[in-house]
């Protein structure tokens, strides 16, 4: 089973900074999964560091701690009080998955929505009252979840929209957002967690007077389902007389192939005996264009692309060029487990001091857009070197 | 008469030094050749790798003719000289 996980986020109107914050880490050895969802008090820069502050700070806790209500427990009883409202720095929902398991705190984040099958489970939970604030509470909660449930959290902005308006006077309530979220899932039952929480988001800022957001907007997502798999392979063996075997390997995967390389495609077609077609009508851009082989949904070129593609993935942008690398950004964004074949042989060619000096080392390359596949866009990914 | 196939090779060598800009060669030559000279692109040609010199990128076949620091005047060039 696999968690497709991500988070959306709208400014409070005229903020030019977040005060919600959303931090999740994988550990691809374990399966393991923790996610924080922080809201600061306030608005703005502020409320951006006291729940940046939280959100990382509980994150490091419980990945250190076994257990996760222990160490939110220490980070309520630690959060420091408002002196003007007199009430919580910030408010977090966590949760750490592990093995079909999922341990869920809360404290002072609306409460979390479970859909199975349609339907919304109440689970039972048990409260914590923290000995240093008497006012302050967290649920613990201990589910398990199937292939295809659902979890959705948020920050009180999206539950608040719209409050004191003429239509939904106090505002879209949890009420309204499980029907928000049944209208989705009736039409799109696979939505892909990342436009399910755009659309939480974008339904909380249409009830909001003129869309303007009267509070920071957070909606994270959690969707367990099978895994889907994608396989990139990138340059020939070290031992040319593997190629054969390594080209077997790759036919025989289930899930989206791609190849990056010419001389990779070449030798794919070669071993599997499936012809390689360069149209040049497929240039996009200044890198070079698409090929086309059967069987395998993708074929780019190698270095010049893969460099793009890292830097495509290193900015944040909503939207991607449509050459070789943004096509590849797509396929490697639209999987959930990305295996690398990295071929080791060098190209002498690649050598010559003629050619400009960011051609960098394919295992480098490949390196850093794993890290980013991992650690940024949660994407569980294994490395195999050839 | 056979076509004349010219193939531009697009691996990572020919490209940074200088196929990118061989292809004006889509535009010029059906203009100049009309349907004698079919231009299509390659993955790689392996020529960079095989070579026992590798400087001499970008590649380019004319038929079973490599040029080898290819310009859009050289391949122009070539495929004249197997029309004549």
């Amino acid at each position: 089973m696999f968690i497709d996980i991500d988070c959306h986020q709208q400014k409070k109107f005229g903020q030019s900074a977040y005060g919600d914050y959303f931090t999740s880490k994988r550990y691809p050895d374990s399966g393991r999964l923790v996610a924080v969802l922080s809201d600061g008090l306030g608005s703005g820069i502020k409320a951006d560091i006291l729940a940046c502050m939280t959100a990382t700070m509980l994150l490091k806790f419980i990945e250190a701690e076994s257990d996760i209500a222990k160490a939110c427990e220490i980070i309520m009883n630690s959060l420091p009080v408002c002196q003007v409202r007199k009430i919580s720095y910030s408010t977090f929902s966590a949760i750490d998955y592990e093995d079909g398991t999922a341990k869920i705190v809360e404290e002072g984040n609306p409460e979390f929505i479970w859909i199975r099958g349609g339907k919304v489970l109440q689970p039972p939970y048990e409260v914590i009252t923290s000995k240093t604030f008497p006012n302050r509470h967290m649920h613990i909660y201990h589910i398990s979840l199937q292939l295809e449930d659902r979890l959705i959290f948020c920050s009180d902005g999206v539950t608040q929209a719209g409050i004191g308006s003429r239509e939904l006077n106090l505002g879209l309530r949890r009420e309204g957002l499980i029907k928000v979220l049944e209208d989705i899932l009736k039409k799109s039952p696979s939505i892909s967690s990342s436009d399910l929480s755009k659309a939480i988001v974008r339904a909380a800022q249409d009830v909001e007077p003129g869309r303007k957001a009267i509070d920071d907007i957070s909606a994270v997502s959690i969707y367990c389902r099978m895994p889907r798999n994608a396989l990139v392979f990138t340059g020939p063996p070290y031992y040319q007389d593997k190629d054969n075997y390594y080209a077997r390997i790759f036919n025989a995967f289930e899930g989206k192939k791609a190849v990056c390389g010419g001389t990779t495609a070449n030798l794919v077609s070669r071993e599997l005996g499936v012809p390689v077609e360069t149209p040049l009508s497929m240039n996009i851009g200044d890198l070079p264009g698409l090929s086309t082989m059967d069987g395998v949904d993708l074929v780019t070129e190698g270095i010049l692309t893969l460099t793009r593609t890292s830097e495509y993935l290193e900015q944040t942008r909503t939207s991607y060029p449509d050459d070789a690398a943004g096509r590849l950004v797509g396929f490697l964004l639209d999987s959930d487990c990305i295996t690398f074949m990295v071929g080791a042989r060098l190209n002498q060619a690649h050598y010559d001091p003629n050619l400009p000096v960011e051609i960098e080392i394919r295992k480098n390359v490949v390196k850093k857009i794993a890290n980013l596949l991992e650690n940024k866009f949660m994407k569980k990914i294994i490395i195999q070197y050839m | 008469m056979k076509k004349v196939e010219v193939k531009l090779c697009l691996g990572t060598t020919c490209f940074v030094m200088g196929s990118s800009k061989l292809q004006e060669l889509i535009d010029i030559i059906p203009e100049k050749f009309g349907d004698k000279v079919s231009v299509s692109g390659s993955a790689c040609l392996e020529l960079c790798s095989s070579s026992t010199e590798y400087s001499k990128a970008p590649y380019v076949k004319v038929d079973d003719d490599v040029v080898e620091e290819a310009t859009v005047e050289k391949v122009l060039e070539v495929i004249e000289g197997k029309l004549k």
